[in-house]
């Protein structure tokens, strides 16, 4: 009896522990566990600044750097992959939840490292985007990511990029390892409310999530400390934070001023970011830019990620959708920018009585209607804070105009010479006093032009799918098309068709 | 008056000289006009002046813009010089003659044509020096060497130099721009030079080392499965990798070989 019981645990255990059966091919590894990988959005190679060293390979730029463009549009700046897709995790809406039937499999720190130098040589990728399922426990796959990672910076000398997952649930003396070693470290929220983490996720909790996420904020700020101010004082707000929510009028002092170089923290220098999954639960775009402004203001992340929900498993308690809410996506990006670079707070966006974006209009137009009051704007005289609320002027056309109106008086002639574009913004806008064209300052009026913008846009966006333009020349294999004979030839030279 | 033209070699050197001779002329501003000997296309009225370069004249002139105007201003100029616009030469002499009248502030007058003449072209080289840097795929050589192949519009190469100097200090690199003959070369641990590369010694040496193909293959299946099905969007990646960049990309090659 006692046998058979053990028989049975270790029969359990194995499942566990080796559900990989075979060594595969490193092609078919790679083939596994970039697929398994790609539903994280976060691509960005970018907030770490670092020369490149005599006898090590790689450097960071602050901007990051695209290197190619996947098939969905989306830029590949990293190699993105799993360590492995074992996982003893079940949310509902991964691919790799322990109770899919699919080919598992894992890497090993070796080959992690020659992939990532050999494709950094020849100017594939920017760095590595390491995540994994959860092999056997949270500690054990951390620990597995740690000799990886510490392998490719000591052993390989790779000073590249390197963006690692914290696995919810892991120890703080691993994140604390890791995070030494790695640029941008993310935990994903993956749904904005407990209740949802409840239902569609139910190993994480808000606490597994949120602790590491805090932790790091810590250690960052104690490092930076540490490095800029010997005497322990302490740095301003904006110094710490300069890209989450950033004040315009501060931005606007800082077009003048001699730029100084940032003060970068050796701990998880490029900050943190997450992500949410858009339309796999009820929750309103209200309460996701809430929640993505507190993540901003109250953890200091770097960035927010919105992934429109894909349907990959079929489950009770997830919704049945065909398409990926693109535009929803879209609208979400839109404001996360607002706030990020334009000044704007969540609660100016939307509110509980509007707790949904307008599907026809992009958020900062819809705004600027909504306040009509506050225009048109005197291009000459309005505040860069001011200019940036004006529909169609972004941040580069403001930083140009608040440039440029200090040596001249600007009229509509010079707004497009320097590259304005006046499109949306001329509704919004006066020169000297005069608006472009005899306009009315009235809201459906402002409204049916703004549409007229963006019909074509929005439509693009739900429907991504398009054909190329074809060439003369182009020497394309269409399948089934045969070739003409010499008996069509010889018909379309002489006319016949 | 007859306008006095001034054809100067198309390289900065002699740019720098055609406009320092046009300048010293005496003809005035509104009656002379710089051009380089490619964009030749001979206009009535005019006196053409053949500008031999002189490194002497061109330090002159590239001394002047940095000291009084501005550090800015001369790579405003520099980038211009590379470009592949035809009447480059005479949008420098343009900018030059606000340069030298409002000093250092000359870079935020955009609404000054001859400013932003020169800022329009800069921008152009610099975006496609970035885009090149992005895109530009090195291969092994037999010989260890990481080697790269652009086909730029403008004359790049040297802009994309320093990144990959950064990047990667300690390997032997070249990268090989198509359109305009240049060959950068870098050598672990030195610095990088610009070289005119000769003849079948220059073919010999593009052998591929043989694990190459194993990499690029590996990479075209990383490409393949990183894409999401639900999300194609052909579109937006030919907005973000327009296909005349794709030429040297291998992710984009069908066939292992070419």
């Amino acid at each position: 009896m006692t046998a058979l019981s053990e028989e049975g645990e270790a029969a359990t255990r194995v499942k566990m522990d080796f559900r990989i059966q075979k060594e595969l091919p490193l092609e078919r590894k790679l083939e596994i566990l970039s697929d398994a990988a790609k539903y994280d959005v976060s691509c960005t190679s970018s907030g770490a600044d670092r020369r490149g060293r005599k006898g090590s390979l790689g450097n960071a730029v602050a901007p990051g750097i695209c290197h190619s463009f996947a098939s969905d549009g989306r830029c590949i700046s990293l190699l993105k992959i799993l360590y492995t897709n074992e996982c003893v995790f079940d949310c509902k809406y991964c691919i790799n939840r322990c109770s899919n039937d699919i080919e598992r499999t894992a890497f090993t720190p070796d080959e992690v490292c020659r992939l990532t130098v050999e494709f950094y040589k020849r100017n594939y990728i920017e760095g590595l985007f390491l995540s994994s399922g959860v092999w056997i426990s949270p500690n054990h796959t951390m620990e597995l990511l740690c000799q990886t990672i510490r392998k490719l910076r000591e052993e390989f000398g790779f000073n590249g990029y390197i963006h690692v997952k914290t696995i919810p649930g892991a120890s703080p003396e691993l994140v604390e390892k890791l995070g030494f070693l790695a640029d941008r470290m993310s935990v994903n929220l993956e749904l904005p409310t407990s209740e949802g983490l409840r239902r569609l996720a139910p190993h994480k909790t808000r606490r597994t999530i949120l602790t590491p996420m805090k932790q790091i904020q810590t250690m960052i700020y104690a490092d930076q400390e540490k490095k800029a101010l010997p005497g322990g004082r302490q740095l301003p707000a904006f110094a710490r934070s300069p890209v989450a929510l950033q004040r315009p009028e501060e931005t606007e002092r800082k077009l003048f001023a001699p730029r100084k170089p940032k003060i970068y923290s050796d701990f998880v220098p490029a900050g943190q970011s997450t992500q949410m999954i858009v339309g796999a639960t009820p929750e309103s775009d209200y309460h996701m830019v809430m929640v993505a402004q507190a993540l901003y203001r109250n953890y200091d992340l770097k960035r927010v990620f919105y992934s429109a929900y894909i349907s990959l498993n079929h489950d009770s308690s997830l919704p049945d959708t065909e398409k990926p809410p693109l535009l929803r996506e879209h609208r979400l990006y839109q404001a996360d920018w607002l706030m990020r670079f334009y000044g704007f707070r969540a609660e100016e966006l939307l509110s509980e009585e509007k707790p949904d974006f307008n599907v026809y209009l992009d958020p900062k137009c819809d705004w600027a209607i909504r306040h009509l009051e506050n225009f048109p704007v005197e291009v000459n005289r309005a505040s860069y804070g001011e200019l940036l609320r004006v529909p169609g002027i972004g941040v580069k056309s403001a930083q140009r105009i608040v440039l440029a109106r200090r040596s001249a008086r600007l009229d509509f002639p010079d707004l497009k010479k320097i590259g304005v574009v006046l499109k949306r913004a001329l509704y919004f806008i006066t020169c000297g006093g005069r608006m472009m064209y005899p306009t009315k300052i009235e809201e459906d009026y402002i409204t049916r032009r703004m549409l007229e913008c963006d019909r074509k846009k929005n439509w693009q966006i739900e429907h991504p799918e398009t054909y190329r333009q074809l060439s003369l020349f182009d020497d394309r294999n269409f399948a089934g098309a045969d070739p003409p004979g010499s008996e069509e030839q010889a018909a379309v030279l002489s006319g016949q068709f | 008056m007859e306008t006095n033209v001034y054809l100067c070699e198309n390289e900065i050197d002699g740019i720098f000289t055609g406009i320092y001779d046009a300048w010293a002329s005496g003809y005035g501003h509104e009656n002379v006009r710089v051009e380089v000997e490619e964009a030749r296309t001979l206009s009535l009225f005019s006196r053409y002046h053949a500008v031999r370069t002189d490194s002497g004249k061109a330090e002159k002139v590239a001394r002047s813009i940095r000291s009084k105007i501005s550090e800015k201003a001369y790579h405003l100029v520099f980038r211009t010089a590379l470009s592949a616009d035809p009447g480059k030469a005479d949008k420098i002499y343009r900018f030059l003659i606000a340069g030298f009248r409002y000093g250092s502030g000359v870079t935020t007058r955009l609404a000054d044509p001859a400013v932003m003449a020169v800022f329009e072209a800069s921008r152009y080289v610099a975006n496609e020096a970035h885009l090149f840097r992005e895109f530009i795929r090195f291969k092994q050589l037999k010989s260890g060497i990481y080697f790269g192949k652009i086909k730029p519009v403008n004359r790049v190469a040297v802009l994309m130099a320093p990144d990959f100097e950064d990047r990667m200090p300690s390997e032997d690199w070249a990268i090989y721009d198509e359109t305009w003959r240049d060959v950068v070369v870098h050598r672990a641990d030195g610095p990088w030079v610009l070289v005119r590369p000769e003849g079948s010694e220059w073919e010999r040496m593009l052998k591929e080392s043989e694990e190459e193909e194993r990499f690029q293959a590996l990479w075209r299946t990383f490409f393949r499965t990183i894409g999401i099905e639900q999300r194609r969007n052909p579109n937006c990646q030919r907005n973000m990798m327009p296909l005349r960049y794709r030429e040297n990309a291998v992710e984009f090659w069908e066939k292992e070989k070419r």
